[in-house]
């Protein structure tokens, strides 16, 4: 054994033994001792994770998280309320509302006039689940889907809430849950990013669109490599992986060849072991440069998809196109791909905004689960749709028949998941009568992430990174999470 | 040793090698064990959640982290008996059988190892010798100790260094080569490659002292202060965007400016912190002093629909503290939000006492979305700073002359003028000359003065009630009425004007009109409107503000309002005074309540000067026809002035009703307020040097404000001056449930404020660089070391607590620490010291024992060689192919960027939207000066793990990841700079392969190629040119990346080959690595 093999092995042993990852672009080094412990138990060749990682055996491999952002009117979609037509324009009960706090967006309002919803809701599937008219797609798989009605959140506002949501923290700095299961759990392809984000656009450009950052993407204190990495519907998919105009890939390897070459006299001269690490990664980088091509070229794929799809999907960057490249990344072992939508923010306009909120995305959710399910993926494969806090039954603004507002409410808000070991036909929890306080298995943010983190085997508790001292979770150490075991499968 | 190792590895997770080195050994037989070491670690990271600081979580009343806990004597037996590991509770309960009685409990998912818990019996055998934490004792400077090696060291950074190695049966490296030495150097001082001339002359300089020359050269080179600020503002998070939300731009870059140059002049570090802690406080501060508390206003700021100020405010005050304890102290104070620290002796109130310092700010909560959130100072250009100094002084003397006026000695004149009959004449309006119109209401009937309308018609629903003195009389608005003044169409964007008015508010809650004169081209439609508008506006639940919005006819508007602290109540007269300077720009709106200066701010300055007419014909109309309408409100002394008024003007405005009252008042009768009106009135309309003063104020104002339009403006902090600093204990960190009310101090771990000093930030910051302040000094020299030598001696910056790694060298540290305090807190002596040692100066070669005793190079058996930062990645490859623009400071500037990072993420209203990549020199600038948006950073800074500047980073990280790879060879900017190095390097060889690859390797690798390298790389260029020979179109594709241009004169294929071996060479980890 070379010098600096030994020297890479005594340094990727003690990366898995304890201090973390942290220190050495650790990728490389991984692929170098072949398969993981993780591998092992997960049944696939991963490269990188933790020892120990899964705790116990996994339901889920992958995951595609489709994030609404904005938050969607619970109450419109899956949350049913018939009662509430008699309310009309009558003032939410002080008994419901408790004088909780509110954003000041509507804390100034004199009235908090009830608004019904104005659409119809029909039951489907073996437990008639009642499913809003506004989402025919997804209504038609209820079975597959497990509903939680009563998420419920600490933040008030999309930034916070967004970031708590995806990091267990109203402040930026944390990683998210994407990074924490990269980092837990390593990748199983060598020549993909294990996690990916799209961002999808919306049609409707009256939809109040909210900001989205790197920052709900980020590895926080988990080392760079765990950070998603956007995969883009114009110019260069990844970013910079396309080479300069005028460099065919055989010139571009001639180069990486040479590169190798010299690297090699470098390494042998210096015998830092970060020279091999990066001779390595530039090869992983030549890899991406076909497989990402490879993965965003649909011209092979069939008529049947875009029938399943719809023809939306042809086109770039939107939702259904987003679906389908979720799924042929699930295909190609991308460990987590995160999806975000825009355009949820109802504040007001409801009536004429989240109705093409819905056609944008309800076609392309059907489609991926029913795919991954006719690819047999879906058994492994979580997916998760929702907001990151639901709506007021109380108008923001003015209420008539036709037309209001609904402000943010951190109470209750509906989410589903399928596949990875979910349980389908499911509804988890209720709320009262105006959809405004869970009544009944209240699912908070951290419960929700444990459950998730569980359906990869992986145990909240014992998941940790020590940053400042601290055993850091994604769950947050100031409470236990507790898994949603009743939608479990 | 391997499997020795191996197991400490296992066992000790992050505790340093050279720690685990001294476990190895000392596994083997009896040697002491180090506390702070080796038992403190194990105790805090096992032990001290439930028995350690915090009272909240602690368990069975039991504290391992003072003395008195440990040592203590408890109903079943002394937790440790010194001497005695049987009879100690604490070793019981380690080495348990039983798994209920074993520490750390199961549910604690933490487990001793055997190692770990020999060490605590060894040292308890051993007499438990107990130490306070090393890091919050003073350091003091320790003897140089003594090594076998005499000959080696040649500064005393290098025996502490050398006597580690020999302990560790290591020695150093030899020296590095002079061109590796010089291009280490370069690099760390100014963040640059080396030229090849200075790779030269250095190679060739004999003289002793040629590496020292060198290091004075850098030391003074300008770029050293552009290094050096990269990292301090990580630590500041320095960015151009606020970086919440919308995200818009923030005029924030002078304070950048501020800190190269504070590096560049070399500031004493203890000043460099007063400054930026409080230089706002500083007696008479100067606008340097005032731009460098910037530092406190970078952390990101929202304007978020829905936010609830207090949350916001609690969370600034958050950040300014985690910021400074993270910065100066090394300590994770902000562990102490929602309960007592779990592991340093920081209580929850200690915390938010430190957050208290911060908290009484005249900053508000919400950022109002603006570039200029106050409070902001003006920065003039720097050709204009003499001027601008010379004319704010001057501004000083003449208010200061004007409130004189009428007091001491000329009080008698003014004694005098109030006894004569000339005091009549103040009965008229001071600023007669310059009124457009007045609508002045006298007993029953509405009279419009010097308008274009003599009479006025009231409708019916308007009424005439009491005004505000009790003299004139207010139109009383009702439901959707207003009233109609005669066209006033002199108001126009290139023309001074001030509107002026009194005006009572029947609600606290309503945004409304009740002033405006607008042309629409669409009824209806309010957006195409022009003209101005003048109301109350309120964001949310926010208070109502005065708001005056000038409208152009091309759609673009200028806006100025105050913050929430300058809200308008309901049911009390306010005079509001809204003035114009005509300046096209929205700096030149100037809104006075009562006569005084309100700092305003508002949409407009971020864009084009307002270029278009805003001029309506239209009637100015008071109130309005909306459904609600002004009902009840009312208005009074309206008026429209000519011109733009200064504070003198705003105060006579204000007070030209008790004016006309006290004009004709007897002496004895006048009212205090009656006698002011008139002591302004002689002041700025009577006595002659008041007329020639505030003659000259007007003039002196017009010349300010010419400076501040050339110029910028920066965030500052300032004290409100009406509240002491205070804060609430906040339970479980939240903004609402307010405990305990505490005052500024500074945690009870450390030594005292002194006496002598302020509890506010100018305290706080003076006592941080109080020579008995542990943490300082220690954690800021620790971050020079870092910057150098890659990791920090202790290796954890912004953690020098119970949990932070314990110092690699720890008297080494202490004695640099001292060091730096006793050279007067000089950085550059620090710099100096750093490079200039035999340490430094080795070969970063390793051997086979070096990469098993020291792998991560802690001991420094070698010389220092890591991957370079972000900045300097880019930086490197611009300078090196000579396209770099040397520029220093500046507003900051928008390089090369793939389509679509930021409005892929952003709001659609954020003026940050869309990502326009600026031209010629401005795409060639260092990369601190790139722009920074803290939502969508720059991707290839981001990719080579730049923090995102959201939070206070003091350390970074250096991974390897594939996506590196792609962005220096993909990216235009390092295409293009290749292919720029590559023309030159053909232009300069004349058709000789050897001199052309030379001239690329001396230019990136300091250095000349060997035999074997030659040949690797000449045979991947032929096979490069055989390629674009063939392809000759793919030649001009690749030649023409990037904005500058080819030289035609070079053979396509030729240069695109060599373009490729550049791109190449670039890549190479040893030119990635300094």
């Amino acid at each position: 054994m070379k010098l600096t093999d030994q020297a890479l092995l005594t340094e990727t042993r003690r990366q898995f033994f304890g201090r973390g990852a942290r220190g050495l672009g650790s990728l490389a080094l991984f692929s170098l001792l072949n398969e993981s412990a993780s591998a092992a138990t997960a049944g696939k060749p991963a490269f990188g994770g933790l020892p120990g990682l899964p705790h116990f055996a996994p339901k889920a491999k992958r995951a595609i998280y489709l994030h609404m952002l904005g938050a969607p009117p619970q109450m419109e979609l899956f949350d049913y309320k018939p009662g509430m037509e008699k309310w009309f324009d009558k003032d939410l009960p002080e008994s419901i509302r408790k004088g909780q706090r509110l954003t000041t967006m509507t804390a100034g309002q004199t009235r908090f006039p009830i608004a019904p919803s104005v659409f119809k809701f029909k039951q489907y599937g073996q437990n008639g689940t009642w499913i809003s008219d506004l989402l025919p797609y997804t209504a038609k798989m209820v079975d597959d889907m497990a509903i939680i009605r009563t998420m419920h959140t600490d933040a008030i506002n999309h930034e916070p809430a967004v970031t708590f949501l995806q990091t267990g923290f109203m402040i930026a700095g944390k990683p998210c849950i994407g990074s924490w299961i990269s980092y837990g759990l390593g990748s199983m392809n060598q020549s993909l990013p294990t996690f990916v984000v799209m961002n999808a656009t919306h049609s409707n450009p009256k939809a109040n669109v909210q900001a989205i950052s790197a920052r709900l993407w980020s590895s926080g204190f988990l080392s760079g490599q765990y950070s998603g990495v956007a995969l883009r519907s114009g110019g260069d998919p990844v970013l910079y992986i396309g080479n300069p105009e005028g460099v065919p890939t055989k010139v571009r390897r001639r180069m990486l060849d040479a590169l190798g070459e010299m690297n090699e006299i470098q390494a042998k001269q210096i015998a830092d072991p970060e020279t091999q690490v990066r001779i390595s990664q530039y090869e992983m980088a030549f890899r991406m440069q076909t497989s990402v091509p490879d993965l965003t070229d649909i011209s092979k794929e069939p008529e049947s998809t875009f029938k399943l799809y719809g023809e939306d999907a042809r086109k770039g960057g939107t939702f259904a196109n987003c679906c389908l490249m979720a799924r042929r990344m699930m295909e190609r072992d991308v460990r987590f791909v995160q999806v975000y939508h825009r355009g949820w923010d109802v504040h007001g306009l409801l009536p004429e905004v989240l109705p093409s909120q819905c056609k944008d995305v309800d076609q392309g959710s059907y489609a991926l689960v029913q795919d991954l399910k006719a690819r047999g993926l879906l058994d492994d494969t979580l997916v998760i749709w929702g907001g990151e806090f639901g709506r007021t039954i109380y108008s923001q603004g003015k209420l008539t028949p036709t037309d209001y507002g609904r402000d943010h409410h951190p109470r209750c808000f509906s989410i589903w998941m399928a596949g990875g070991g979910i349980k389908g036909g499911v509804v988890h929890g209720e709320t009262d009568e105006f959809s405004y306080n869970v009544v009944k298995d209240p699912v908070h943010v951290r419960d929700f992430q444990a459950t998730i983190l569980n359906r990869f085997g992986i145990d909240d508790a014992r998941f940790t990174f020590k940053f400042q001292g601290l055993d850091q979770k994604l769950t947050g150490t100031e409470k236990k999470a507790i898994v949603v075991k009743d939608i479990l499968a | 040793m391997r499997n020795t190792l191996r197991r400490a590895f296992l066992a000790v997770g992050t505790v340093s090698f050279t720690c685990m080195l001294a476990f190895a050994a000392d596994a083997a037989g009896d040697a002491p064990v180090n506390f702070q070491r080796q038992v403190r670690p194990i105790l805090s990271d096992n032990c001290f959640l439930c028995h350690g600081p915090d009272q909240g979580t602690r368990m069975a009343d039991l504290r391992l982290d003072i003395r008195t806990g440990a040592f203590a004597t408890r109903k079943d037996g002394v937790v440790i008996v010194p001497g005695k590991p049987e009879e100690s509770l604490l070793i019981k309960r380690v080495f348990a059988e039983k798994a209920a009685m074993r520490m750390p409990p199961a549910f604690s998912h933490k487990t001793l190892t055997q190692e770990q818990k020999d060490i605590l019996r060894r040292w308890v055998a051993q007499g438990a010798p107990w130490k306070d934490h090393w890091a919050f004792v003073a350091p003091v400077r320790p003897a140089l100790p003594d090594v076998k090696d005499t000959k080696w060291s040649r500064n005393p950074i290098d025996r502490f260094i050398l006597a580690k190695l020999e302990a560790n049966g290591l020695a150093p490296a030899p020296e590095a080569s002079r061109r590796t030495l010089i291009r280490r150097v370069t690099l760390d001082l100014i963040g640059l490659p080396p030229t090849p001339a200075e790779v030269e002359a250095f190679v060739k300089d004999t003289s002793p002292d040629a590496y020292e020359k060198v290091v004075d050269r850098l030391l003074s080179s300008p770029h050293y202060g552009e290094q050096r600020a990269h990292y301090w503002l990580d630590a500041a998070r320095y960015a151009d965007t606020q970086g919440l939300h919308i995200d818009n731009y923030r005029e924030m870059w002078p304070y950048r400016d501020w800190v190269i140059n504070a590096f560049n002049k070399n500031l004493p570090f203890d000043k460099f912190t007063i400054y930026q802690l409080a230089g706002d406080l500083l007696p008479n501060a100067t606008l340097d002093q005032k731009i460098a508390s910037g530092f406190q206003r970078c952390n990101v700021t929202t304007n978020e629909g829905g936010s609830i100020p207090a949350e916001v405010d609690a969370m600034y005050a958050k950040d300014r503290a985690d910021t400074m304890g993270t910065t100066w102290l090394g300590l994770t104070v902000g562990c102490a939000t929602c309960h007592d620290h779990k592991f340093d002796p920081i209580s929850q109130k200690d915390y938010y006492s430190l957050t208290s310092f911060f908290r009484n700010t005249t900053q508000y909560a919400l950022d109002g979305n603006v570039s200029d959130t106050p409070p902001v100072v003006v920065v003039p250009r720097s050709e204009d700073r003499k001027s601008w100094d010379e004319l704010t002084a001057r501004r000083h003397e003449l208010l200061n002359t004007l409130s004189g006026i009428g007091t001491g000695q000329s009080n008698a004149a003014f004694e005098k003028w109030l006894q004569s009959s000339s005091r009549k004449r103040a009965a008229k309006f001071p600023l007669a000359s310059s009124q457009l119109l007045a609508v002045n209401l006298e007993k029953d009937a509405a009279l419009v003065r010097r308008g274009h309308q003599k009479g006025l018609t009231l409708p019916a629903a308007v009424t005439l009630g009491e005004g505000p003195s009790g003299l004139g009389k207010a139109l009383v608005f009702s439901k959707e009425t207003e009233v109609s003044l005669a066209n006033v169409p002199e108001i126009d964007t290139d023309k001074p004007f001030t509107i002026a008015m009194w005006v009572w508010l029947p609600r606290d809650d309503q945004g409304l009109v009740f002033a405006r004169q607008k042309d629409s081209k669409k009824e209806g439609d309010s957006s195409k409107d022009w003209g101005w508008t003048i109301g109350v506006e309120r964001y949310n639940t926010e208070p109502q503000v005065p708001t005056i919005h000038l409208n152009g006819a091309d759609g673009k508007s200028l806006t100025a309002r105050p913050s929430a602290d300058y809200a308008l109540k309901a049911k009390k007269w306010y005079h509001l005074t809204f003035s114009y300077d005509g300046s096209r720009n929205r700096k030149g709106l100037a809104i006075y309540i009562d006569g005084s200066l309100v700092p305003s701010y508002g949409d407009g300055s971020d864009f084009p000067p307002l270029e278009s007419s805003i001029r309506a014909t239209s009637p100015v109309i008071l109130g309005t026809k909306d459904k609600e309408g002004f009902d009840q409100g009312a208005i009074a002394d309206f008026r429209i002035l000519n011109r733009r008024v200064d504070e003198l003007d705003a105060k006579q405005l204000y007070e030209a009703d008790a004016l006309q009252v006290a004009a004709k008042q007897k002496v004895p009768d006048l009212t205090a307020t009656g006698r002011q009106a008139l002591l302004t009135y002689y002041t700025a309309q009577v006595d002659s040097a008041g007329k020639k003063a505030a003659s000259e104020l007007h003039k002196v104002d017009a010349q300010r404000m010419e400076i501040a339009l050339r110029g910028s403006t920066t965030f500052v902090q300032q004290e409100r001056t009406d509240t002491q600093p205070m804060a609430h204990v906040l339970y479980r960190g939240l903004y609402d449930q307010m405990r305990e009310e505490v005052h500024p101090n500074v945690p009870s771990v450390l030594p005292p404020m002194p006496a002598s000093v302020p509890k506010n930030r100018l305290g706080l910051a003076e006592w941080l660089v109080e020579p008995s302040n542990p943490l300082t000094s220690r954690v800021t020299v620790n971050r020079y070391w870092q910057q150098v030598f890659g990791t920090g001696i202790v290796k954890t910056a912004g953690d020098f607590g119970s949990q932070g790694e314990p110092p690699s060298n720890a008297e080494l540290l202490d004695w640099l620490a001292v060091e730096f305090r006793e050279s007067g807190w000089d950085m550059k002596h620090m710099f100096r010291l750093l490079v200039t040692s035999a340490a430094y100066r080795q070969s970063a070669e390793s051997t086979p024992l070096k990469l098993e005793r020291d792998l991560d190079n802690r001991l420094i058996s070698r010389g220092p060689r890591f991957r370079m930062d972000a900045e300097m990645v880019r930086d490197y490859a611009l300078a090196s192919s000579g396209l770099l623009a040397p520029k220093l400071g500046g507003p900051s500037v928008k390089p090369y960027q793939p389509p679509h990072i930021w409005d892929a993420v952003a709001m659609d209203n954020s003026n940050t939207r869309f990502y326009k990549a600026d031209t010629g020199d401005k795409l060639y600038r260092r990369s601190l000066y790139t722009f920074w948006k803290r939502s969508a950073p720059p991707p290839s800074m981001d990719i080579f793990n730049a923090p995102s500047r959201e939070v206070c980073v003091v350390s970074r990280e250096r991974t390897n990841t594939p996506l590196q790879a792609l962005v220096t060879m993909n990216d235009p900017q390092f295409v293009e700079a290749a292919r720029v190095l590559a023309q030159k390097a053909l232009l300069s060889s004349q058709s000789d392969l050897n001199g052309e690859v030379n001239y690329l390797a001396n230019h990136l690798m300091a250095r000349d190629l060997d035999g074997k390298e030659k040949d690797i790389v000449g045979r991947s260029y032929q096979d490069f040119l055989a390629y674009y020979q063939s392809a000759p179109q793919d030649a001009e594709k690749l030649i023409s990346v990037g904005e500058t241009k080819a030289d035609p004169s070079v053979p396509a294929p030729r240069l695109a080959a060599l373009t490729m071996v550049a791109n190449e060479l670039l890549n190479l980890d040893e030119v990635l690595a300094k």
